[in-house]
């Protein structure tokens, strides 16, 4: 099974054999001969071939052609320079498609380089947070930190607590309420600096299950927005406000400037 | 490839004007094959003005021991007509092949053939002049 292809190559290359004296360059097209020489098919298939060939080579060459080669430079062109090549619009055209790609990638990689687990549920949440009137919801003046036991008591939450950094912040109104993923989320709006806070349920991998986790805050962007999120017992935490991450950076530990 | 040397003097003429006239232009043939190919599509545009061959289905003979002495007494315009009469692609292989200068890489290069092709084409063609051979150049026993 494995020989009859190679043979059939074999018999094909043979019946292409050149039929110089020069040794054929090709590695196959040598063992093709080699092998095939001992067959006297392919010794009258070369004596035919050098017979016509030498035929050919009696053709002689019309003087007006051969007046054509007597400049040998006739096809040559001009030297192609650096310039020429890197001014062909093929070249442009390519270098352009690279640097693309190039600048596409780079973007990418340093967002993947940012994002965490959750950065998508975060950035939702900004939007939610842009959109959120203080009629939506229900007045609650209290400090941030008192509201774990509420959220626990009232909603069954466990683990929304807000972190030691935003405990001290008084609060205007709450809620909680069902994401597009019916999860349950938590909004707390702060009296200071319109902050917002939100507690929402870590990303979970999809094979084990297991909450996927990340160490310390880390900064997403959205329409204006910036939140700062921690994930702490599967839950995770997001501070936000209208504006850039200096703005939160003053809440949180030096570490995370 | 053309059977008529004034019309293989023009297609030689215009495909080495087109050469210059791209090197004057900055934009030089590729390589040695480019000649060749265009040389091969002039050859057939020329060769399909004025009289054609009609098609005609030659035996097929197996290789005779005196070929060689059959080919000798040949001239170069009887192997010529038969070359340029040969339906393409069998034609531009026979052409190319029997020039000497091309591997057989370099055949599927210009003609875009696969080797099992090439070997097709030259086969039969070898046994239909060797059934043109017995015919032209008949052997008498010494």
């Amino acid at each position: 099974m494995i020989k009859r292809p190679l043979r059939r190559r074999l018999r094909l290359l043979a019946s292409c054999a050149p039929f110089s004296d020069k040794p054929p360059l090709d590695r196959r097209m040598r063992a093709a001969v080699s092998r095939a020489r001992k067959s006297d098919h392919f010794v009258q298939q070369q004596e035919f071939d050098r017979a016509i060939g030498d035929l050919v080579q009696t053709i002689p060459t019309p003087p007006e052609i051969s007046e054509w080669f007597a400049n040998e430079h006739l096809a040559t062109g001009v030297k192609r320079t650096w310039r020429t090549i890197l001014l062909n619009p093929a070249v442009i055209a390519i270098t352009l498609a690279v640097l693309v790609i190039a600048v596409v990638s780079a973007y990418k990689f340093y967002e993947r380089l940012n994002t965490f687990p959750g950065a998508e549920t975060a950035k939702k949440l900004l939007v939610v947070a842009s959109a959120t009137r203080m009629s939506q919801l229900d007045p609650m003046q209290v400090e941030a930190g008192a509201l774990g036991d509420f959220f626990f008591m009232k909603h069954r939450l466990e683990r929304y607590d807000v972190p030691p950094e935003f405990a001290a912040i008084k609060t205007i109104g709450v809620r909680v309420f069902d994401d597009e993923e019916g999860q349950r989320v938590a909004q707390i709006a702060a009296s200071e600096k319109r902050l917002q806070f939100f507690f929402f349920p870590a990303q979970r991998d999809p094979k084990t299950g297991r909450p996927e986790e990340f160490a310390g805050w880390r900064f997403v962007e959205h329409e204006g927005w910036t939140g700062a999120v921690q994930q702490r017992n599967a839950v995770c935490f997001m501070a936000c406000l209208r504006g850039g991450a200096k703005d939160l950076a003053s809440y949180l530990p030096k570490s995370n400037d | 490839m053309t059977g008529d040397e004034a019309k293989a003097a023009d297609v030689f003429q215009d495909t080495v004007r087109e050469a210059a006239f791209q090197s004057a232009n900055n934009e030089p043939p590729g390589d040695r094959y480019w000649f060749f190919r265009e040389a091969r599509w002039r050859c057939l545009a020329a060769s399909e003005q004025g009289m054609m061959p009609e098609p005609v289905d030659f035996e097929r003979h197996e290789l005779n021991s005196r070929a060689k002495e059959q080919i000798g007494s040949l001239t170069i315009e009887q192997l010529g007509i038969w070359i340029s009469g040969a339906p393409e692609p069998q034609r531009t292989v026979l052409a190319l092949f029997y020039l000497a200068e091309f591997s057989v890489r370099e055949l599927t290069t210009i003609t875009t053939l696969k080797v099992a092709e090439i070997a097709r084409l030259l086969g039969t063609a070898r046994m239909e002049f060797q059934s043109w051979l017995n015919a032209t150049v008949p052997l008498h026993d010494e």
